[in-house]
């Protein structure tokens, strides 16, 4: 039996514009079968998660370019442990110092991904966080 | 695909012949390479005619390149402090970053700034923060570059222009850039923000301005290059696309019956370089030999200063890699060396610390020593263009423009480039410039130390010396209440009389220009926010690009 299609939104937070990376994940993503939603620039923590509510998603990725990892990306997790809805697990990636990974870890960031990541790396790590693996 | 790439060991040899762009090199250039060359046509000397060789006969040894690190980020008062500290290391010039919220035209306490006042840049929101970001600089004897190429550069300008009168300053011997240049904000930052037609009309009202009033000022200073370059465009694309975005805003002034040497000379641009020396080099050669022909005969500008092209140059930040951070040192320095091999007016070189954090005083130190030293051990400052009369180099240029020619008249056939724009043709070709890339990186056929070469686990991999810049916690606090007692203590029937004058002049159309009425909004201490939402909305747009915020007048 075939396993269900992976939902994912790829997004990023704030006004920060680095797209560059969320485009090439999302591109991936599609590559390997799932099904993608890309939301890029401008968008909320609050926007993002309703989204993923209302999309039904398996994964939530942000990318992180100018220190949103640190101010946006933590009140993102919150409203997710706030809405009892951890069961979507969220993933970074982008310029994110290593000294900042723990604590997002222990926030509840399930992986951080910086440069020099092969796409099929994160493929693999949003299989096996969807449970497809 | 998780190809990590081997050492060969005693038998290793060169792995790629293409440049970075993909133009498959020989592995030796021969005087055949160049068999058509003609000196006085193709090159002349320098600070003549095509200008291919540097703009100025005796280029270095007439002024050095000018050193500008840019700074911005915090509070006003933190970016001022920083800035002194730079010039007090060296810095030449002064640039600033503007914050996001600014460049997008909100302000601090708008809900989509959350969490990005003063984080990669200084919030400028009224003229009191330009005034205590300026506070103790003298304007009147620095050269200040004021980034934030959006549609609202001419807030930006307007604000310094306050501050200067206010100081009692002639503008008309005031030296600097305001950078300028919606359309590229479009592709790079955001659509939503910088509709063209707002973004090429706002581009002519400054650059008239300055015309008129700062004669020293570059007005019209493109940054397209760089950022485009940086988001996925490669060496030849990065000549055609900047070229064809100041055509563009030529063709939009000269419908308004500007004169196109007012407009070239005081041009300057922002190019990128990346780490294939000989490619740079090349790409600087071509653009200033396509341009100055550009100006000469398809304008038909008749002042020689009007064809030479002038530009800034910023190591790619793309290039750096955050492991083994130092590496960036390397790669940095044989950037700068190129813009210096190339001819550059002034260079921005990035810091080690780019892929990692925000540049810190020690990281921002080494980049100014590396311009220093340059400048004055390496002794390649000393003789103009010293590359030139190489076979590889000239075919090379020659090459650069042959597929920079090809791409224009590509944006031409798609009838020009704000058509291309809105054809999603600009932004194709930066996705597939990044996957290319990417993939070129995951097959190992380009090798990139500390990504797919001689790499280390990253627990053995140390944090850079200097340590992790972070952001002042309170800044956005800060800020908040900075507004809300601006907003509290102006003469807010002064404040409602600009803007509805603003509105009138925006609503009644295209040739009035915005700037003194932009000028006098912001002397009567309108924000950022209120001005760029007023002409927004007589424009027929929301009052902010996301319909969050609306008109309060």
């Amino acid at each position: 039996m075939m396993a269900k299609k992976i939902k994912a939104i790829i997004s990023k937070l704030g006004l920060d514009s680095h797209e560059r990376g969320a485009k090439l994940v999302a591109a991936a993503l599609r590559d390997a079968g799932m099904e993608v939603i890309y939301l890029g620039s401008f968008q909320t923590p609050e926007g993002v998660v309703n989204t993923a509510i209302q999309e039904d998603a398996d994964i939530i990725g942000i990318s992180c370019h100018c220190g949103e990892h640190l101010t946006l990306l933590p009140i993102l997790v919150d409203i997710i442990k706030t809405k009892k809805i951890d069961n979507i697990p969220v993933i970074a990636g982008g310029v994110i110092p290593k000294e900042n990974i723990s604590d997002l870890k222990k926030m509840g960031v399930k992986e951080i991904f910086g440069y020099g990541t092969t796409m099929s790396e994160v493929v693999k790590c949003v299989q096996t966080n969807c449970n497809q693996v | 695909m998780e190809k990590k790439v081997t050492v060969q060991g005693y038998r290793e040899t060169v792995k790629r012949t293409k440049t970075w762009s993909g133009i498959d090199l020989k592995q030796l250039y021969t005087p055949e390479d160049i068999k058509d060359f003609d000196y006085n046509k193709d090159l002349n000397d320098s600070g003549q005619y095509p200008f291919a060789r540097g703009i100025y006969p005796n280029m270095y040894r007439g002024k050095l390149w000018t050193r500008r690190q840019p700074w911005g980020f915090g509070t006003p008062e933190d970016s001022n402090k920083q800035m002194k500290y730079l010039i007090s290391r060296g810095n030449t010039g002064l640039m600033v970053f503007r914050d996001q919220p600014t460049m997008h035209g909100i302000d601090s306490d708008h809900p989509l700034a959350r969490g990005e006042v003063g984080v990669s840049g200084v919030p400028l929101a009224s003229v009191a923060d330009m005034e205590a970001l300026m506070d103790g600089i003298p304007l009147e004897s620095v050269s200040a570059t004021l980034l934030c190429a959006s549609v609202v550069s001419p807030v930006i300008l307007a604000q310094y222009i306050v501050c200067a009168r206010k100081r009692g300053l002639d503008l008309s011997q005031l030296r600097g850039t305001i950078s300028n240049d919606p359309i590229m904000s479009n592709v790079c930052y955001s659509k939503e923000v910088n509709p063209p037609e707002l973004g090429v009309k706002i581009w002519g009202d400054i650059v008239e301005y300055c015309a008129k009033n700062m004669l020293k000022w570059h007005a019209a200073y493109v940054s397209s290059c760089y950022n485009m370059r940086d988001y996925g465009l490669d060496a030849p694309q990065e000549i055609a696309f900047g070229l064809k975005i100041a055509a563009t805003y030529f063709d939009n002034c000269l419908k308004r019956g500007m004169d196109i040497d007012d407009l070239a000379q005081r041009m300057s641009f922002y190019c990128n370089t990346g780490i294939d020396l000989f490619e740079e080099v090349a790409k600087f050669r071509a653009m200033r030999r396509m341009w100055a022909k550009m100006l000469r005969y398809e304008y038909k500008a008749k002042k020689p200063q009007s064809w030479q092209f002038r530009f800034a140059v910023q190591c790619s930040g793309h290039s750096l890699v955050p492991q083994q951070p130092l590496n960036n040192i390397a790669r940095t320095s044989f950037e700068t060396l190129a813009a210096v091999l190339g001819g550059a007016q002034s260079i921005f070189t990035t810091t080690y610390v780019e892929p990692i954090c925000l540049p810190t005083e020690e990281a921002q130190r080494n980049a100014l020593s590396i311009q220093g030293i340059i400048a004055h051990e390496t002794g390649v400052a000393a003789v103009v263009d010293p590359l030139g009369g190489s076979y590889y180099v000239e075919s090379l240029t020659n090459k650069m423009e042959e597929k920079a020619t090809e791409v224009m008249s590509k944006i031409d056939e798609l009838g020009g480039f704000v058509a291309a724009l809105k054809k999603g043709w600009v932004q194709q070709q930066i996705d597939r410039g990044n996957e290319r890339y990417q993939k070129e990186i995951e097959d190992g056929e380009r090798l990139i130390a500390g990504v797919n070469y001689m790499t280390i686990p990253p627990e053995e991999d140390k944090a850079p010396p200097g340590g992790i810049l972070t952001i002042p916690p309170e800044t956005e606090k800060r800020q908040i209440e900075r507004i809300k007692k601006l907003k509290a203590n102006r003469d807010i029937e002064k404040v409602k009389a600009c803007v509805k004058k603003l509105y009138e002049v925006v609503e009644k159309g295209d040739n009035i220009n915005l700037m003194p009425y932009i000028i006098d909004a912001v002397e009567a201490k309108s924000t950022v926010e209120e001005i760029m939402g007023t002409i927004r909305n007589a424009s027929g747009l929301t009052w902010d690009a996301w319909d969050i915020r609306k008109s309060p007048f």
